[in-house]
Formats: C-alpha cells, structure tokens, sequence
C-alpha cells in the first residue's frame, strides 16, 4: 500500500487530490536525465566562444584529443556536414532558420559551443577542453535592436542580406487614420522589456545511445515533447523515426526552453553515433545561462486614440523583437503579439507591425508566455493612458473592459471570446486587493513619506493552442485483465501534475477510485504522438483525449455488463467500479469482471463485441484558440533610499474554466508570478557592448526566492469552456503573463505622484533610484 | 562545472599546516569552510596544486573568554559563532551581524577566519572586526604576530597576512556597560552580498549619553572603512538628540573610493550607505534603551 | 593521479570509495554511491537543490569535497523516509501542501526545511521565508513550500 493514498470516492474531477508523481519525488527516487546511467557512458563538455562574433584563425585539438581518458574530439568541420535536415516538427518543413551543430569558421555569439569533447568523465572532458587550441580573431559584434536595425549593420549571418529575421508589415488602414486623427486624445509611449532566461532548475541534458548493430538510436533527454525529439533527429541523423525511440523521465521544468533540440544537444548525439557509444552530456548552470536560450527582449511602441471619456478607439504598434543568433523555432511571436494585443478591452481598430531581428547574442526561445510583451505594454499603457487623461486606472478599465454582454465578441484582430469573464474576473480583483481602501491607505503612507503603489495585470489568455502539430493529443487507454486502469499520453509533463489530473478525469469518467488509475507518457516506443507540452494545452486538449478514450472504453464495459447483467445500457452506472442498475443494487458486476470477461471469455461478451478493453482517442478542441482570463493585482512598497522594491500583497483572480484540480491551478499561477516579479525586480541576462554575457552565473543571474514573494491570494471563476467535453481550459502560462505588469503598474503607481513613469526594466533598486532622482531634478 | 585536479593534505596540527604552506608556496591553498574557494575552483576561476584542509585542527576550533577578550579561533564556523553563548553576551556585534552571513547552509561551513582571510569588502565579519578595533593572531613555520585590525585589511580581497602565514585567531574586545548594537545592510535579495552595509556598537550611559561608539561601513570600498567622523560626531551626544539620517550622510561623506560598477553608480552606493548608517544607528539605539 | 579513500557514514550505513581529490561530494554521493536523489542544480552553492545534512546541519554538497567528508555522517533524500517507506513530517506536509511540481529543487528543500526545523521548531513566517531563502524554486513561488514547514512544524508539536 503506497504510502499517499488519495480520498476515495467517485468525484475526483474539482478535488484537490494530492499528487502521484509526489512518492518518487519526495524521497529522491525520480528519475532526471542525470540519473540515467548506462554500461560504457562516456561524457561530454564543450568548449564555448568567449567572443561574440569573430572568425576562427586557429582550432587545435590535439592535446585535447592526446589527454588520457578522452575517446573523441568533435569540431563543426566534422558534424555540420553530416547534418540532415534541421526543421522541427512543429514548423511543419525547412524555414530557413539558422542552425549548426558546432560553430565552424566563425562564432556568432559568446558562449556558442566550438568543440565537443567526449570522455570518460565530465571532470576529464573539462581538462581536455582547456587544451585546446583556440584562436578567435573577434568582430564588432551585433548587440541590441538599434545595431540589428541600423543601415549598414554586418548581417550576423553573412549568407543573410540583413539581420531581420522575420517581418509583420502593418497593413493600410485609412479608418484607423481617420481614428488617430480625430481623436481626443493621443498618447504615444515607447516600452523597452529586457532580456531574461527561462532559468529551469534542472539544465538541459541527454544520453545518446546508439546502437550499431541494430542501427537503432535510445534517446534520453531533458524535454518537453519526446516526440520532437523522434522526429528531429531521425532527419538530422537520417535514421528512420521508427528506429529512433526517445525517452523522457521526470524533467526539472522547461518553461519553453526544453521544446525543441538546441545545436549542443544535437551535437553529443552526432558524437554518440559516429563513435558508437554512450553519451551523456549534462548542461552546467553557466552553460544553461549563456548559451541555454534567452527570452523576451522586445520594444513595441504604441499609440492609443481615445474620445472624451478615455475609451480607446484605436490602437498602433509596432514591435521589434532580438532573437539572437540561432533563434529556437516559434521563440518569436512577433505577430501573436499583434493579434493577441486588444485582450481584454474593446478596441475596434488596431493596425500593427512587428521585426525580429538576429543579434550577436544568445538565441531565442519561447518562454511561458512568449507573447506577453502584449500585456505587459498595453496593461502600462492603460495606466499611462489614465495618469495622462486623468482618469483613475482602474476606472479606465472598466470603462473599455469586454463585458459579458456583448460577447461572443470578435476582437479588431479575429479574435472571438465566447466563455470568458473578463469583467467579473477585474472585479473579482479589485475587490479582493481592497482596491479603494488602498488608495486611501496609500495617501496615507504618502504623508508619512512612505512610497505604496498598486498595479494591474488583466489579460486574455490564448489556451489550448490548437494549430499545426499543436492541433491534437492523443490518450491511450487500457483497463488490464484485473480491471486496473493505465493511461498512456501524449503530453510532455515537466511539473503540471498531469499524472494526477489525468487520473482524475479518467476516473471520473470511467467510474473508477482515482488509485486505480495510472498515467505515463514520454516513450516514444509506447506513447502516442504529441506536439509536446507547453501553450497551456494540457488541461484543454490532453484532458479531452483521456474524456474521449476514457468514454469510449466506459461504453465498452457498459455494453458488456448490460449483456452479462441482462439490463438496459441506459439503466446502469459504475461507482468506484462496480457496476448496477440505477435504483438497485444487486445484481452487479465490477468493472474486474467485465475485464476478466473480455480477455478470456468471447461468449461471455455481447455477440459481436471485440475482445479487450483498450481505446485510444485523439481529440482537437473545437476551435484553435480556447480563451482563459485573468486579473492580477498587485501592492508594492518602494524604498525610497534604496529604490529597493517590496510585493506586499498578490492576488490573482482566474478564470480557466472547470477545474480539474485547484492545487494545481493555484501552483501553476503561483510559479508564473514569480517569473514575473523575478522578472521584473531581479532577472536580467545582459550583454556588454563586446557582446559579453554579463549575468551567467546564480550570483548575477538573481532568481526570487521565499523571501521575495508573497503569500498569493486566488480568487476563481468558472466559466467552462465549449471548445472541449470537460469544459477545460489552460492557464499554465497566464501566471507569468499577468505578473509583469501587475509589478510595473505597482511600483510605476507607487512613485506616480512624483511625476515619473518607468518606460524599462528591470526595475533594479538603482533603476528605481534613479527615477527617484529624476523626478527630484 | 568541475574543477581542476589537486593533491589534497589534511593535517590535524597547525605546525604541519604551516610547514606545508613554506613548502609548498603558491601552489597551496588553504581550505576550511571552502563556501568562497569552492564555487571558484568549480568555476575553474581559481586553481591550485596543493590543497591544505585546516577544519579538523582543534586549536583553531575554541572559543575563549580572556581576560576582556573573547579570542575565537580562526576554524570556528559561523553557524557555531551564531549560538554561542560567550559570543551573544560578550561580542553582540558579532551576534547580531553573523546570521546576516549568506544562508544557513553557508554558515553550517563557512568559517570566520576564512570569512576574514578572504576579506570580501561587502563581508560583515571585517566590518565588525575593524570597527571593534580586533586582533589578529598570525602564525607561520617562522613565528607568530598579532596584526590589528586597522592593518588587516590592505585591498580587494587582500589582507596583511604573508601567502605562508595562517590566521589562527582573532581577539575581539569585550565592552563593559549599557551597550547597543545595530547592523543593517542592503542587498539585492536576501543573503546576496551587501551593496552596501553598517554596524554600529555604542556604550551609553545612564542617562542616555553616547560614551562610546563604534561605527563601520562595508560593502564601500575595497576595505571596510571606519567612520571616525561617525563616531566622534555621536559620542558625548545625547541618543535622541542625534539625527539618524544626517549622521549616515557624514559617515559616508568622507569615504574617498566608493566602489562602482556598470550596475551600481558611486553616488547610489553612497546613498544606500548612507540609509544603512542610519538604520545600524537607529538598532544600535534602541538596542541601548532596552538595556538598563 | 590525487586519489584518496574516503570513509563516511551515509543514510546510517558506514561506506566507503575511492575518489579524486577533486570530486565533489554531490558527484560522489550521485555517482559513486548512486544515491541520485541528491540534484545539481548550479554547482556554485547558490540554488541549494544539492542540500544535504552533515554531522546534522544541512550543507551544499556541491561545495565539498567528498575528502572533506571523510568520517562524516551523511543523510540524503534517501535516508529521510523510515525504512518502511512511512514518510517524514516534512516529506508528508510538502505533499499535503502541493509543495512540489517538477521536483527537482525537492530534496534540497526536504533536506533545509528538515534542518530548519530542528534549530526552530515553530518559526514564523518571517524565519521560514529568511530560511527558505537559500533553495530555489522555479515552479511553486513558494506558496506550497512555506506552507508545508508550518504544517510539519505543528505536526512535530502535537507528537
């Protein structure tokens, strides 16, 4: 008997039942990709660029390769060549992004991986490293949006003729002109977000076993999606993908940064196979800060055209994104950002471009959230808007907020809110913050000479991402000749509880205590292909495949009993697995004996009926973007001396729909805020003008800790969703999306009187300070 | 991150220590708590041929009341100097400063000597060390000598001590009467290295004269600086009649190389430096009127 | 070659190996010993998911040398448990609290918040959060965390 039962009982679908995954976790018993351990692993380490960009006038190896304990030394001359095809399923064909194995000829950022050394201990394979022989004859490297953008700029690929990787062209629009220029009001602001990293506390890993003799290839790897990972390197490698099984175990958080396959990983796999041997290559903390992918730096300028009463009538942006120099694939939403930007507020005109620029800098990869610059600029906006117009910020939004009566409400972008709570879920908010008696609290502190300040963060979040490989999930589901249930997944579980929220459904559904049911997934060998798990899809496409399977197998045994009970489909239910007719409760069967029928006895079985109890359902939502909402309030105090900041309280109101499980909801919020206010107060992965990473350690790399987050209040609303049968919806990323601004509009608030806006972050102490000072001169 | 391949000595008498040392040279480096030479060395920022393990050496390891002394041996560790009895009655100042010290698994290794040898300049230890006018016991394979605090520290990560001496104690000056004591420090997040930070010791009398004062500022300069004009422009004061916020601005007016760094400007640092004065201050003072 | 024996107690069992002076002691306990529970998580004693408890106080074990260990009593992850799987106080609360999501920060936490414990037994909000400020999480925002020492605390009063 497990140790962690969970309470029995039929219902477990709204409960907060405690976590599967919590046994093997709790006592050290999980299995992360460092913990896998086969017969003759060897080790890799890299050898990385400390220059930006430059050209390779010198690369020796040989004592390297000379230094006992080594068994191979691989350069981009001996990998890239070799490399097949480098799209990711996801992009659905070749697109042209950049990418090498191994830097060859020349480095395009600091920290770009040059050699691989593989040995028979990590601690040897650094040795090796240091004998290398490098020589970097460095360039004026390319940092920053106005490098990327400015005229003469060096393209950071010298086969590109620029350095703009992607482009949104704002399309003419002679109303919104009409808007702009008959409007009341006008204002312009311009909002830098700086660039942070995905930071997960396990770095990215993988052991590359292949098999010679069999030409087959085991993969295991730190991933959000095994599946990806199958297809990617079956055409990297040129491997038939039924060759290639991929195995993911427990992964310590992705956050985007583990969806797809960066070059170094691809690199130990390459070495694996040419020297037919294990491989294990473990990514270090300074490794996963430098070169690991970055995240979020973008500027958008925006105009927002307003009557008399401060409802918005039109809106411009224009954004521009760094993407570094190998951008992971999807990292740039730079046109999501466009069509996601109205969110909450009715907007009826909105006219938008975007550029994604390459820099001499660290990739991009997509990050919990990756559009978000949406909110956190038009959240500013709002109350930049409102100091500028004089009207309260909180008053402002009421008076543009999408309520509940003009939905289904198309959006100026083609966006369609059905079930949202958009209204409810700032009320919700406000009341809970105690939005009036802090302001009088906050004019109190002030005559005190006590700075306190008060932000919202309301957005729509786009969930349930249903598009291209995204489109579908798949579950596969088998009740065994003792009548236990094993559900087999799609999805990529790195953290979201799904082992229990996906027994939960199914247990429901199927009539079964939620101990009986068992979820796996990761093995590319049993599992059934999934997109991998990220754009807040679990909850909303993954559930819907365990409803359907976990239906389809519910009708099968209702068809069976019914024979064996001699009574109408109709008439029955199931209850903690026995099986009765409604109103009675002999006779009876349990769903153990339907089981043991259906294996072993055909003639026990309604005539025609297959054997087995197995099913398997794929399910797409009903609409390619399930819409949850959000509001985020937020009470900060800024030290005037210090310009050091304090969250003082945080509450968030949600609305995701039914709830499967509301610990994880709440979990799942609660994490997102603190990459917000990390975000915001404390994460920065800057460069120097030379390109250099400055913050590539856990002493310059600032996470926040106990210490820095408060205890966070979680009002809920449920407005279930009609895109899937539970009525789900996502909100694994809205935690992080809602955060930063909620922050910037407190500590912005809080120093507001002194007739000061932020316009950047991070909001370090001295940031703030020096805010402080400009409003004093 | 792994670091670079030494020969690792541990010996359990301090003469083998400093005999290994005058060997060994600069191929050596000592090791007690490691919480600063480890992440180094891992980082491969440092290297060494030698390693010499000096945490089982009991000399280094008491804690002694001396006459009006408290001498600490230099391998006491922190989480230890942080419930001693002796020290919370007889060294408030290093009471009070030693929790401030990173996180408590650092402290359950990190020694005071190493804390003082390393001589950060945003550590709180040499801070105290100098404002409470301390002593250093230093030992090598050619003798002995007692350096005073004020000489200790020389610059950045630099002391007085020669490459084969070793600090075997430090003598900290015990005060008699109604004492108060305040530390206060900025950093960027809890247990992170100060930007900047102050401690205060004074001696009050019964009538709430400041007899005595103690005042010195880290994470400044390179060394821990002694605010004399801090201290001279509080003794003989009454407590309430010293204005905390102008006195952190003259403590911090007259420190000449005030750290900087593309995050944080000289004039911010002095201002945070400032704030932290008055803070130390106003603790320190409270702490006296507690005290009868 | 720097090798040297080491001996320590680990999890109640006396072991020893044979190391490079420069292995670390997370490397040793992981790899040598196959006690994986035990994570690296920055390998510069700054995000603690490497906490482990040496002659009873919790350490970074990524900032030692197993040489350092030598005669040393070790406990891990693995040695929290009882020996017939009935988790600890702390083990029990972090679950009762949804004190974990990806569980790699996990055992560190275990290991502190079990250290914390025995120095204050009842600490309050402001000791937990100064306590628990040297592990970090990515997942929870603490909420969970925190939650799950006030738990175990008040579960250790009542027994």
């Amino acid at each position: 008997m497990s140790p962690l039962e969970a309470p029995s009982g039929n219902r477990f679908v709204g409960q907060r039942v405690q976590r599967r995954e919590d046994a093997r976790l709790l006592t050290g018993r999980g299995r992360f990709v460092d913990d896998v351990v086969v017969p003759g692993m060897l080790h890799g380490a890299f050898l990385r660029s400390d220059f930006a960009s430059g050209s390779i006038t010198r690369l020796d190896v040989e004592a390297a390769r000379a230094l006992p304990g080594v068994v191979g030394v691989f350069t981009g001359a001996d990998l890239n060549a070799i490399l097949g095809e480098t799209w990711v399923d996801y992009e659905g064909g070749p697109r042209g992004r950049p990418f090498r194995a191994l830097a060859e000829g020349d480095v395009r950022f600091a920290g770009e991986a040059v050699v691989l050394v593989v040995a028979s201990s990590r601690y040897i394979a650094e040795d090796a490293c240091e004998l290398i022989e490098l020589d970097i004859t460095a360039t004026a490297p390319i940092v920053g949006l106005d490098a990327a953008l400015a005229e003469d700029a060096r393209p950071v690929h010298p086969e590109h003729r620029s350095n703009i990787a992607e482009t949104v062209p704002a399309i003419e629009n002679p109303e919104i002109d009409r808007v702009f220029a008959t409007a009341a009001h006008v204002v312009t602001r311009t909002f830098d977000q700086h660039r942070y990293a995905c930071v997960p506390m396990e770095c990215r890993g993988v052991v590359s076993i292949w098999n010679p003799a069999l030409g087959e290839l085991e993969v295991h790897i730190s991933t959000q999606g095994a599946h990806g990972v199958r297809g990617f390197l079956s055409r990297v490698l040129d491997v038939p993908e039924n060759r290639v099984r991929v195995v993911m175990g427990d992964v310590g958080g992705g956050f985007g940064q583990k969806m797809f396959m960066l070059p170094d990983e691809v690199a130990v796999v390459m070495a694996g196979k040419l020297l037919g041997q294990p491989v294990k290559w473990i990514e270090d903390r300074r490794e996963n800060l430098m070169s690991g992918q970055h995240a979020r730096e973008d500027r958008m300028t925006v105009s927002f055209a307003l009557d008399e009463d401060g409802r918005i009538r039109g809106v411009r942006g224009d954004l521009v994104a760094d993407v570094g120099s190998f951008p992971a694939a999807g990292s740039s939403s730079i046109k999501f950002v466009g069509t996601v930007f109205p969110g909450p507020y009715r907007i009826p005109h909105m006219q938008y471009s975007a550029q994604a620029v390459y820099t001499n800098t660290c990739g991009r990869s997509a990050y919990r959230g990756p559009w978000l610059m949406e909110s956190v600029v038009r959240e500013q906006m709002m109350d930049a808007v409102a100091a500028e117009v004089g009207i309260d910020p909180l008053e402002l939004r009421r008076r543009n907020v999408i309520t509940d009566d003009l939905l289904p409400y198309t959006s100026a972008t083609g966006m369609v809110y059905e079930e949202t709570s958009i209204a409810a879920s700032l009320e919700q908010a406000a009341a809970m913050i105690g939005y009036d008696e802090f302001r009088d609290e906050q004019r109190r502190a002030r005559a005190d000479g006590r700075l306190l300040g008060i932000g919202f963060g309301l957005y729509v979040e786009p969930s349930g991402l249903a598009s291209g490989t995204m489109s579908s999930e798949a579950a596969v589901i088998s009740i065994g000749i003792n009548g236990k249930v094993q559900a087999v997944m799609s999805s990529g579980s790195h953290g979201q509880s799904l082992e229990t929220t996906i027994a939960q459904v199914v247990a429901d559904r199927l009539g079964v205590d939620v101990n009986d049911v068992t979820v796996s997934q990761g093995d590319t060998a049993s599992a059934p292909y999934g997109p991998g798990t990220g754009g807040s899809r679990s909850a909303v496409i993954l559930s819907g495949a365990a409803e359907a399977a976990a239906s389809k197998l519910r009708a099968k045994v209702l068809d069976i009993a019914a024979h064996q009970l001699e009574a109408a489909v109709e008439d029955l239910q199931i209850e903690a697995g026995r099986i009765t007719v409604a109103g009675s409760t002999t006779p009876s069967t349990t769903i153990a004996g339907v089981a043991r029928a259906a294996y072993t006895d055909i003639s026990a079985l309604p005539p025609g009926a297959e054997m087995g109890l197995e099913d398997k359902a794929r399910f797409t939502p009903s609409a390619a973007i399930t819409w949850s909402n959000s509001c985020h309030a937020c009470i900060c105090e800024v030290d005037p001396r210090t310009g050091g900041v304090t969250v003082l309280r945080y509450v968030v109101s949600e609305d995701c729909g039914r709830v499967i499980n509301p610990d994880v909801v709440e979990g799942q919020i609660a994490g997102g805020v603190a990459q917000g206010i990390g975000g915001v107060l404390l994460e920065h992965s800057a460069y120097d003008d030379q390109g250099n990473p400055l913050n590539v350690t856990f002493v310059d790399y600032l996470l926040p800790t106990a210490a820095d987050v408060p205890t966070i209040e979680y009002g809920h609303i449920e407005t279930p969703a009609t895109t899937n049968p539970g009525g789900y919806k996502g909100m694994g990323e809205g935690g992080a999306i809602g955060s930063p601004p909620a922050v910037v509009n407190a500590v912005a608030d809080a120093i507001a009187h002194l007739g000061v806006r932020p316009l950047r972050q991070p909001l370090s102490p001295m940031a703030v300070r020096a805010l402080l000072d400009g409003a004093a001169s | 991150m792994k670091p670079s391949s030494f020969t690792y000595h541990r010996f359990d008498d301090l003469a083998d220590v400093t005999e290994a040392l005058t060997r060994l040279g600069d191929d050596a480096k000592l090791l007690a708590g490691g919480q600063s030479l480890v992440p180094m060395m891992n980082m491969r920022l440092a290297r060494f041929e030698h390693l010499i393990d000096i945490a089982r050496i009991d000399e280094l390891r008491t804690i002694e009341r001396r006459q009006d002394h408290v001498v600490i041996g230099a391998g006491v560790r922190h989480c230890v100097v942080e419930r001693d009895a002796v020290i919370e009655s007889d060294v408030r100042l290093l009471h009070a400063s030693t929790p401030l010290i990173g996180h408590f698994q650092i402290r359950s290794r990190g020694t005071i000597g190493g804390s003082l040898a390393h001589a950060d300049p945003a550590a709180e230890q040499p801070a105290v060390a100098v404002a409470l006018d301390a002593s250093f016991d230093v030992v090598s394979s050619r003798g002995s000598r007692t350096i005073a605090a004020s000489d200790f520290f020389v610059g950045l990560w630099e002391t007085a001590m020669n490459p084969d001496e070793v600090l075997r104690a430090v003598s900290f000056p015990v005060w008699s009467g109604r004492l108060g004591v305040g530390v206060a420090e900025f950093a960027r997040r809890h247990g992170d290295f100060a930007i900047a930070g102050s401690a205060v010791q004074i001696e009050v009398s019964e009538n709430d004269e400041v007899v005595r004062s103690a005042i010195a500022l880290f994470g400044m300069s390179a060394t821990p600086h002694r605010s004399r004009s801090a201290e001279s422009h509080v003794t003989g004061h009454q407590l309430a009649n010293v204005d905390a916020i102008e006195l952190g601005r003259l403590g911090v007016a007259d420190i000449v190389d005030v750290s900087q760094d593309s995050n944080v400007s000289a004039s911010y640092r002095r201002d945070v430096g400032a704030a932290m004065l008055a803070e130390a201050w106003r603790r320190a003072a409270a702490d006296a009127k507690r005290r009868i | 070659m720097n090798e040297l024996t080491v001996s320590m107690t680990v999890n109640g069992e006396p072991r020893q190996v044979r190391v490079e002076a420069r292995r670390t002691l997370a490397d040793t306990l992981r790899e040598d010993l196959g006690l994986t529970g035990t994570h690296l998580g920055c390998e510069h004693g700054v995000c603690g998911a490497c906490t482990i408890l040496v002659d009873g106080d919790a350490v970074r074990s990524c900032l030692m040398f197993a040489a350092q260990a030598d005669g040393c009593d070790v406990v891990t992850i693995e040695g929290v448990a009882a020996s017939d799987g009935t988790l600890s106080d702390v083990q029990q609360a972090m679950h009762q609290c949804h004190g974990l999501q990806c569980g790699f920060c996990t055992p560190g936490f275990v290991m502190s918040i079990t250290a914390l414990l025995e120095l204050h037994p009842n600490p309050d909000q402001e000791t937990i959060r100064e306590y628990l400020s040297g592990n970090l999480c990515r997942c929870t925002g603490y909420q969970g965390i925190i939650a799950a020492v006030k738990v175990a605390a008040a579960a250790r009063e009542q027994s």
